[in-house]
């Protein structure tokens, strides 16, 4: 891919004010969530002011293409990939960054997690009083970890469950304690280490039981069109942003409602006789998310590892295919035959189909299909959605 | 008659990014499926280690990761009285690393000491090694079921910057016919020394080599073990071994 000169980048960005949205899981629908409360706190006539890179390109290029195309607009929403935080806060001095999440994915680019975050870290302590308010998912330690250099942070708890990068603490290596969880509901309980200062903040947003209880301990039913305990937490973080920019709650709320699929997730279409939903995860946070939210009882899961989707597939160990005890999988993509493996170890019944095509069309019922990323770019295709 | 068999996956949370819990899923399912009753204790830091389990179970982690859990399991002594006693202990990449004499961490190759359980030691080569291998097993020590042809093949994938180098008392486990492995001239994977074994290829590896998952079985309970068909394994596996040498020859 053409590598954009940095200069060329910060000249598009110049002069708009802009909020960026990063993290391992939900960058996409977090930055629609958050364009649809901006635009809704605009107005109608002043909704072209936007610009977003809608469709998910979040590298230098995807952003600066995007932003070429809206010359006029002076706010920006961009999706930003984790490698390119760093460049964001330096070329363009965003109002506001929103860091979702951190969790392991593609190992095999990436290799160690926490290089990402002391880029984001040393990019905000570089940019002192310039830098960004930082809307900080305060669940994370490697989150909160980077986001402590920044000058201001909104702390918000997105309730999310997901906690295998967070055992041991950023700074110290101590391993982290955890208080007052509640295995019931599968909170792991807010974390602290026993050894340094680092400690889960006091969130001024929290999400609780499916409500998002604003800064004034309000609570609101979110309402989202987009499924999943994880888009709640996701819409609580746009919404801090929103009031970032001068959005009031009301008004976000509002136009969070009208995002129904963005960049194709969710969104639900015709293969022959078959109406699929297609639901997308890259990593095993993102499916431990998205595997509860499978209702069909045949579902479709399609696996590739080409660059774009992580070329391990050693993921798969880590999600807990066995809850969909029950239910016939059928398998596909071009390594079908791996997750057929995991899937006989978990017990679950599966059906290897490895192309796409043949899998999907005519099973002549309504199925879930739940996607690594390359197989749903093909799926939205051949589904008439891209 | 029935048998229990216990085995632990050594802090999950530190060493278990490469989605190592897998084999311990493995193991636990072979051992069902052929009538045993296996028990699993997933240990984390902070809580001992149980003593008196078959098999110990290792997995990758990050560099703070592995001197944490060196530290820890240093103090511990467990993996060292279980390898005495004959207990399996078998590590995959940061895992099998910190099993050695010593290691490398950092950007300035910081050398530290491993738990010594294997005579090897590892330093930080001048490539990382990222993608998938593919070795073949050599012969292997004790009474087990020996492996030959395609069944002796190992595919997984591989993801460290550390080459390692074996010492006399640690026999390597396979030679690599394609990827970087231990990174010697020999062109050899893995090290066996006792009932203590370590691997580079994740994947995970017991998921996609029931042979050597079953080696390890076998060691731990002494015992010859039936073969046990999983349906989907054969064609993985023909598909793996296929797409890996058309690769390495594009």
């Amino acid at each position: 891919m053409t590598r954009i000169d940095p200069e060329a980048l910060a000249k598009l960005l110049q002069g708009r004010r802009i909020a960026a949205v990063s993290g391992t899981n939900g960058k996409t629908t977090t930055t629609h969530l958050l364009a649809a409360a901006i635009r809704s706190g605009l107005g109608a006539h002043d909704a072209d002011r936007v610009v977003t890179n809608a469709d998910g390109a979040n590298l230098h290029y995807g952003i600066a293409s995007a932003l070429s195309q809206a010359p006029r607009a002076d706010l920006a929403i961009l999706e930003t990939d984790e490698r390119v935080v760093a460049d964001i806060i330096r070329l363009g001095r965003p109002e506001v960054l929103v860091l979702l999440n951190f969790s392991r994915d593609q190992l095999d680019r990436n290799h160690e997690i926490k290089k990402l975050a002391r880029s984001w870290r040393d990019a905000l302590a570089a940019a002192g009083e310039d830098g960004p308010v930082v809307v900080a998912n305060a669940e994370e330690p490697l989150v909160v970890w980077a986001a402590r250099a920044a000058k201001r942070v909104v702390w918000v708890d997105t309730a999310s469950t997901w906690q295998e990068d967070a055992t041991m603490c950023p700074d110290c290596g101590a391993i982290l304690l955890r208080r007052n969880p509640h295995p019931e509901t599968g909170d792991p309980g807010d974390w602290d280490c026993p050894a340094c200062s680092m400690t889960e903040p006091s969130a001024a947003i929290r999400v609780e039981n499916g409500q998002i209880i604003d800064r004034h301990g309000v609570a609101h039913d979110p309402q989202l069109q987009v499924p999943g305990g994880f888009n709640v937490g996701n819409a609580a973080c746009a919404l801090a942003a929103a009031e970032q920019l001068g959005v009031g709650v009301q008004d976000a709320l509002a136009g969070m409602r009208t995002v129904t699929s963005p960049a194709g997730r969710f969104a639900t279409t015709q293969y022959g006789t078959t109406s699929a939903r297609l639901l997308l995860a890259k990593n095993p946070a993102g499916w431990h998310e998205a595997l509860p939210l499978l209702q069909s009882d045949t579902v479709v899961l399609a696996i590739d590892a080409v660059a774009a989707d992580g070329r391990d597939l050693s993921w798969m160990w880590d999600v807990d295919y066995e809850q969909l005890a029950g239910k016939k999988v059928i398998a596909t993509g071009p390594r079908a035959q791996d997750l057929a493996v995991r899937l006989a170890y978990a017990e679950v019944e599966c059906t290897v189909i490895t192309d796409l095509a043949a899998a999907l069309t005519d099973l002549g019922r309504h199925v879930d299909v739940l996607s690594t990323y390359t197989p749903f770019q093909k799926l939205r295709k051949l589904g008439g959605l891209a | 008659m029935t048998r229990s068999v216990h085995i632990v996956l050594v802090y999950q949370s530190l060493l278990g990014i490469y989605g190592d819990r897998g084999n311990a899923t493995v193991l636990m399912r072979r051992l069902q499926w052929r009538g045993f009753e296996p028990r699993l204790t997933v240990a984390e830091p902070g809580r001992p280690l149980p003593d008196d389990a078959d098999v110990y179970l290792l997995g990758g982690g990050e560099d703070g990761a592995q001197t944490t859990a060196v530290r820890l399991l240093q103090q511990e002594g467990t993996l060292h009285r279980a390898a005495d006693r004959g207990a399996v202990v078998f590590a995959v990449c940061a895992g099998y690393q910190i099993l050695g004499t010593t290691f490398t961490i950092g950007e300035r190759d910081e050398v530290m000491p491993g738990l010594g359980l294997l005579d090897i030691s590892t330093r930080r080569g001048e490539q990382r090694a990222v993608g998938e291998i593919l070795t073949r097993l050599r012969p292997l020590p004790g009474d087990v079921t020996p492996l030959t042809g395609d069944d002796a093949l190992v595919t997984g994938f591989e993801n460290h910057g550390g080459m390692t180098t074996l010492g006399p008392d640690a026999a390597p486990l396979a030679d690599v016919e394609i990827g970087v492995g231990n990174g010697d001239e020999a062109r050899t994977e893995g090290a066996v020394q006792g009932s203590v074994v370590g691997t580079y290829p994740h994947g995970p590896v017991l998921a996609r080599n029931p042979g050597l998952a079953d080696f390890l079985l076998e060691t731990a309970l002494g015992t010859r073990l039936d073969p046990l068909p999983v349906a989907p394994l054969p064609a993985l596996r023909r598909e793996r071994v296929a797409a890996i040498r058309a690769t390495s020859r594009a």
